[in-house]
């Protein structure tokens, strides 16, 4: 039906029994996915540590300084960086463009994650941004606190008089905010000069905004991204991206913010690596076992991925088929092994797996989905079956097997 | 975005419509020179370059081989084999003469960082050049370009700017900026023309009222798509004409519209909103904007032309905003 000639190039994943899983459901479950691996993660760190000032603090900290050492490197690459940032985006000299970059980073980022609403705002000391969805917000506060901070990076290395270095410049604030229960995410950054504003610190960033807000009535509000929405993305001045490479994007980004910035700080809240990964194991366990608890979120698995009634409930397909769609949505390659009644074996290169954005693999998707999806297959399928993740020369396989353990989780 | 009960917007607007208003507006700017850059430019760009005397400029539309459009800008001829192209593009531009240089004497060069640019403009926009400059420029034609000086600053002037206004661009060395723009504010201030700081005011809601778009809105039409058939000159030769006269037969299946909506806001509507008639996709909204002068939330749209004439209702976006289609165009 649309017009827009990107629609041509719709995809979708196919489930293990054929079913065309469309691309913009994929897409849309993809964030979903790891934005509940995000939201386990968060459940370790408060587990860790029990004091929200200090987890918050410490994951703001680590965000803030991952984000502006991916974008700065030295003087001369700064300046590089963001001459092709802006050439990239179009931002033209007619704006000060160190006033418009980290706005603009923010929402091609925001609309990547279906993060759906609208730049409100877009002025030399004032942006302000209104989200109406976000596949994160169960996440819970302290993200909230750390994306803000994080991207006063993105402000901070470009917002100054003196392009090509790091300054600070702006207040960010996420005045409202969907994890916390408001119905809006408001993200505002206000230039600390124009409005007479305090630099702030990690714990700053859940604060008002200076200047009279705009709040969209309900019935204008929107319920996807554009990308979903229009089948691309456009910026304010106009250069877009496309659904694909949103899509691409996302699979690869969100695991850096909302999960490898985070573990840093996570990591060194433990006594030890034997610590962290024995309470992040019981976390994700516990996250898969309520997955599917309830009989209709197993009945709707089947509808979804179009199960045949021949194959009965207490089949390892069930799961394989699982694990498969979860791996689809989130664009890695993988291989039957095996897929009959007897067990399921899934190949998937460690790299792909683990290496979601190639610079920054994380173990922890290893240790995390073993636990989980064990701990879901005991509710999906019985406990008769397990899930467990194998080393096999640069390989895993995951397998649905058998599995008798007298300490299980 | 702008909503009607921003006051400070709506202030800045209307000052640009009674009185005058001022802003920095630095373009890109591209310097072309060589033997052939005249020759160069004709071939490169759909409006006939040759011959524009020395001091003048035109509005032209750049093209894609398929005829359709890549760009817009304002050629200047600088005198002496000299131009200057004042684009939104300048690093695209750079690429797309580099594709297409062969068999042409041309030098080329992004000058942006070399000149600032601020642009004055309402009807009070001569008198505050008047007070600015050693020499007045009221009797320059459109496009026409000027040396004067600000104090003993030397700047180059030219009669133009993106409100349907009368209104002046003046472009000065970079390191000259922040004395050219605290000269710029003194004589504005005598006139009680206000600094615009609200950048949608001057990019998107004054132009827009005056019909006047990006060439984000642009993109990817032919030129008689976008009602720039009048500066098609098909007696000679251009990149992209023999795509242009083959889609021109077949005749235009896009349109470009205005559109008005019958809602308090716009929020819901990005640029490349999908519009329906009667719920089937007819084609997209390229941004909107509300109009101080009309009052009125406005935008441009391209659309299926045989199905959506002016006057046709649809709705826009995943809320059903009730729309019309208009000339876009509102003053």
């Amino acid at each position: 039906m649309a017009l827009l000639k990107h629609v041509a190039t719709h995809r979708g994943v196919e489930t293990a029994f054929g079913k065309i899983i469309p691309e913009k459901e994929a897409y849309s479950y993809c964030l979903r996915t790891i934005a509940a691996f995000s939201a386990n993660v968060f459940q370790v760190m408060r587990v860790l540590n029990d004091d929200w000032e200090d987890r918050t603090e410490q994951i703001t900290e680590i965000a803030n300084m991952m984000n502006c050492a991916a974008c700065a490197g030295g003087e001369n690459e700064l300046f590089q960086y963001l001459n092709a940032f802006y050439d990239e985006w179009n931002i033209p000299e007619l704006v000060k463009r160190a006033a418009w970059i980290g706005a603009i980073w923010g929402d091609y980022g925001d609309e990547a994650e279906d993060m759906a609403g609208r730049v409100i705002q877009f002025t030399e000391n004032r942006v302000e941004k209104e989200l109406d969805t976000c596949p994160w917000d169960i996440v819970g506060s302290e993200m909230c606190n750390m994306t803000t901070g994080m991207f006063t990076a993105n402000f901070d290395i470009a917002a100054g008089g003196e392009h090509g270095a790091i300054t600070n410049d702006v207040q960010l604030n996420m005045c409202e905010a969907r994890g916390c229960g408001n119905p809006h995410c408001r993200v505002v950054a206000e230039r600390l000069d124009a409005y007479g504003l305090e630099h702030q610190g990690w714990l700053d960033h859940r604060g008002a905004a200076h200047a009279p807000v705009h709040d969209t009535p309900l019935e204008r509000r929107v319920r996807h991204a554009q990308g979903l929405r229009n089948g691309q993305y456009v910026q304010a001045f106009g250069e877009e991206n496309s659904l694909e490479w949103q899509y691409n994007w996302v699979a690869q980004m969100g695991w850096v913010w909302s999960i490898s910035f985070p573990l840093i700080a996570i990591r060194d809240m433990a006594e030890d690596d034997d610590e962290f990964e024995r309470i992040l194991r019981i976390v994700f366990a516990t996250a898969g076992k309520n997955s599917f608890i309830d009989f209709f979120a197993r009945e709707g698995l089947r509808s979804w991925l179009d199960i045949p009634r021949e194959i009965g409930d207490n089949d390892p397909r069930v799961m394989g088929a699982y694990i498969d769609a979860v791996l689809g949505c989130q664009l890695v390659p993988h291989e039957w092994e095996a897929f009959d009644a007897e067990g399921v074996e899934i190949r998937v290169s460690q790299e792909d797996f683990e290496g979601r954005f190639e610079m920054a693999p994380l173990e922890e998707i290893t240790m995390g989905y073993e636990a989980q999806w064990n701990g879901a297959c005991h509710t999906l399928v019985s406990p008769e079956w397990s899930v467990w993740i194998a080393e096999d020369d640069d390989d895993y396989i995951i397998t649905v097997g058998r599995k008798v353990d007298d300490r299980a989780l | 975005m702008l909503f009607k009960d921003d006051e400070v917007a709506r202030a800045e607007a209307k000052a640009v419509r009674e009185n005058a208003g001022w802003y920095r507006w630095t373009h890109d700017l591209v310097r072309v020179s060589g033997a052939d850059s005249e020759r160069f430019l004709d071939w490169m760009l759909v409006n006939r370059i040759a011959g524009t005397p020395e001091g003048r400029g035109k509005y032209t539309t750049m093209l894609d081989e398929q005829g359709q459009i890549i760009d817009d800008l304002v050629a200047f001829n600088r005198g002496g084999g000299v131009w200057w192209l004042s684009t939104l593009y300048g690093p695209h531009a750079m690429r797309w003469f580099d594709a297409h240089r062969e068999g042409f004497d041309v030098v080329y060069e992004d000058v942006t960082q070399a000149w600032d640019m601020y642009s004055v403009q309402g009807p009070a926009s001569a008198q505050v050049m008047a007070a600015l400059l050693d020499e007045p420029v009221d009797g320059l034609k459109r496009f026409q370009i000027v040396e004067r000086q600000v104090g003993e600053t030397p700047v180059v002037v030219d009669r133009g700017g993106f409100t349907g206004e009368l209104g002046f661009e003046l472009y000065c060395a970079r390191e000259d900026s922040a004395a050219v723009a605290e000269a710029i504010a003194a004589a504005a201030a005598q006139f009680d023309a206000p600094r615009l700081t609200t950048l949608e005011v001057y990019v998107r809601s004054l132009p827009m009222e005056k019909g006047m778009a990006l060439r984000q809105d642009y993109y990817g039409l032919t030129p008689y798509e976008a009602n720039l058939g009048w500066s098609v000159h098909l007696d000679k030769d251009f990149l992209g004409k023999e795509a242009l006269v083959a889609a021109h037969a077949e005749g235009e299946r896009r349109a470009f519209v205005g559109v008005e909506i019958e809602r308090e806001s716009y929020e819901d509507i990005a640029q490349k909103e999908i519009l329906y008639k009667r719920g089937v996709p007819r084609g997209y909204v390229t941004q909107m904007i509300y109009g101080y002068t009309v009052d009125k939330n406005i935008g441009f749209a391209v659309v299926d032309a045989a199905r959506c004439p002016v006057g046709t209702r649809v709705t826009i976006g995943c809320n059903d905003s009730p729309a019309i289609i208009v000339e876009p165009k509102w003053l």
